[in-house]
């Protein structure tokens, strides 16, 4: 049972650093991207690959899963930003389901369907991190860290610039600012800790497939973020928290037989958004209706 | 004295409309300069034009005696040209000091230039345009929260707190009740002993008669006329344009 919360929390950790990454883009930036996953994918793979071909380090494994996502989503960027609002969504379910067909059919990178297994437990300045707790302070560690520089980011000059070009970009623009590169200096940093989040995936799974980057997946992190509360700091991790407990807390429910399990939760996902979206659109931790 | 911004042959057509057919425009320093004609004339057109934010097909523009055609409108505003907007585009989810605190940063990069005694100077001038605009006391509200006449005055803290020396001003006393026209007029005239340069587009003949010092008459994308407000509003045929009484 400890092992079972243990790893629960484990994936809380990761799922709350890659939806805090993707409010970057959404909440502060307004850029709606389903392909998060994508970059999610591209840093577990990454992070695999330096721990099976290098060493296990995790901070040498985050660091080249966040190099590799940022770099690959800024060449990804820039074209597809030149366009706006819902064509940037269709550009980037285009890149997702491209990305999925890659991940899958690139066997020497990515292993294929079977995917890249035996993921060696990470080490960090030389010491094994033995044991799910101390992972999980690792996974902690990486969402404070991300949290704080959002944070400060977002109270700052960046976060004003990319919050006023979320509400009028032709307005930045006439104020002085430079769209395309604070788009891009946007999804490059919401990318980098998605990459980040894979490379701790691929530890925490020891094992990384095709099937945990789709667009089932982006879709996933995108709920967490709209039921959270796009734009704020703590609705990406009420999100989080809501999407990943519940499935687990309905496997609790004794009249509920395991085989519908999906079901039900396809039920109350479904009715909870609609019945959100209506009642309070900003989010759980967004403003409430009926203030503006 | 030669002009701060000078445009020569802008011209800019949407498929079979002429927009802006061949239009001159200078705006001499220290003077407030009146836009008028009809809906359609294409007073707005101009602005983008001139501002970057729509391309012309020809014609050339300079600020400061520096060319700027084809530049992006982010360089543009940087050298000093500032622009309203009819619908004004506030930043709507952000606080009011925020919205004009984003006008005060040049830099579209994580940090900016300067440390903590820049910050200082440019919190100080987003403090100023606050209270110049009468702002100040909802420097915290949401801008989408503020009502209508607060909303102007955001826009026009945002250009004031800009540090522009040339504003372009989309119609930003239509909808005013006359106290905040008075605070608008006054805040205008303020500018310009400030040594400011403004363009206005403005339905409102009482406030161009009031603000302006020369009047720019267009109709369909063309300069009709150009001189000082009484020898443009006093012209029978302008009017009757105006008016929409074409023969």
């Amino acid at each position: 049972m400890t092992a079972y919360l243990l790893n629960l929390a484990q994936l809380a950790a990761i799922f709350g650093l890659l939806s805090v990454s993707l409010n970057i883009l959404i909440g502060y930036g307004g850029i709606f991207s389903v392909a998060h996953a994508v970059f999610f994918g591209l840093g577990a793979y990454a992070g695999a690959h330096v721990a099976l071909d290098l060493f296990p380090d995790l901070l040498l494994a985050a660091l080249a899963s966040a190099v590799i996502a940022g770099v690959l989503s800024a060449a990804l960027a820039l074209p597809a930003l030149r366009v706006r609002g819902e064509y940037f969504v269709i550009a980037s379910l285009g890149l997702q389901m491209l990305a999925t067909t890659v991940f899958t059919e690139a066997q020497a990178i990515t292993g294929g369907l079977g995917g890249l297994v035996g993921i060696p437990p990470p080490t960090l300045f030389g010491f094994t991190l033995a044991g799910p707790l101390v992972f999980l302070f690792c996974c902690l560690a990486f969402l404070a860290l991300a949290l704080a520089l959002v944070r400060q980011l977002m109270r700052g000059s960046f976060g004003r610039a990319l919050m006023a070009l979320r509400d009028s970009e032709t307005a930045a623009e006439a104020l002085g600012k430079n769209v395309a590169l604070i788009k891009t200096l946007a999804v490059v940093l919401g990318t980098a800790f998605a990459g980040i989040a894979g490379a701790l995936f691929a530890f925490q799974e020891e094992f990384v497939n095709v099937e945990s980057f789709t667009l089932d997946q982006s879709v996933l992190i995108l709920a967490m973020v709209i039921i959270g509360g796009a734009g704020t700091l703590s609705g990406p991790l009420i999100g989080t928290l809501l999407l990943l407990l519940l499935p687990a807390a309905l496997t609790f429910i004794p009249f509920i037989p395991p085989t519908d399990i999906g079901a039900v939760q396809q039920l109350i996902y479904g009715l909870a958004m609609t019945l959100l979206m209506i009642f309070r659109p900003a989010g759980l931790a967004g403003r409430a209706m009926g203030r503006r | 004295m030669s002009a701060l911004l000078s445009a020569r042959g802008l011209t800019r057509h949407f498929g079979g409309i002429n927009a802006v057919e061949a239009v001159d425009l200078d705006l001499a320093p220290g003077i407030i300069t009146a836009l008028v004609g009809p809906n359609g004339a294409g007073k707005t057109t101009l602005f983008n034009l001139i501002t970057g934010h729509l391309a012309a097909d020809a014609g050339v523009v300079e600020l400061f005696g520096q060319r700027i055609t084809g530049h992006a409108p982010h360089r543009i505003a940087r050298m000093g040209l500032a622009r309203s907007f009819q619908d004004l585009r506030l930043f709507a989810r952000m606080s009011v000091r925020d919205n004009v605190l984003a006008a005060t940063e040049p830099v579209s990069w994580f940090w900016q230039p300067g440390g903590a005694r820049a910050a200082r100077e440019r919190a100080a001038r987003g403090a100023q345009a606050l209270e110049r605009t009468g702002l100040a006391p909802l420097a915290r509200a949401e801008a989408a929260d503020l009502a209508y006449a607060e909303r102007k005055f955001l826009s026009l803290a945002r250009i004031l707190a800009s540090g522009a020396r040339i504003w372009l001003l989309d119609e930003p006393a239509s909808g005013l009740d006359p106290a905040s026209r008075a605070r608008f007029t006054t805040l205008l005239r303020a500018a310009v002993a400030d040594g400011v340069t403004i363009c206005l587009i403005e339905h409102n003949l009482d406030i161009v008669i009031e603000l302006a010092d020369r009047i720019v008459f267009l109709d369909q994308g063309r300069k009709l006329a150009e001189g000082p407000p009484e020898s443009i509003l006093g012209d029978p045929r302008l009017a009757a344009i105006y008016f929409g009484e074409r023969a």
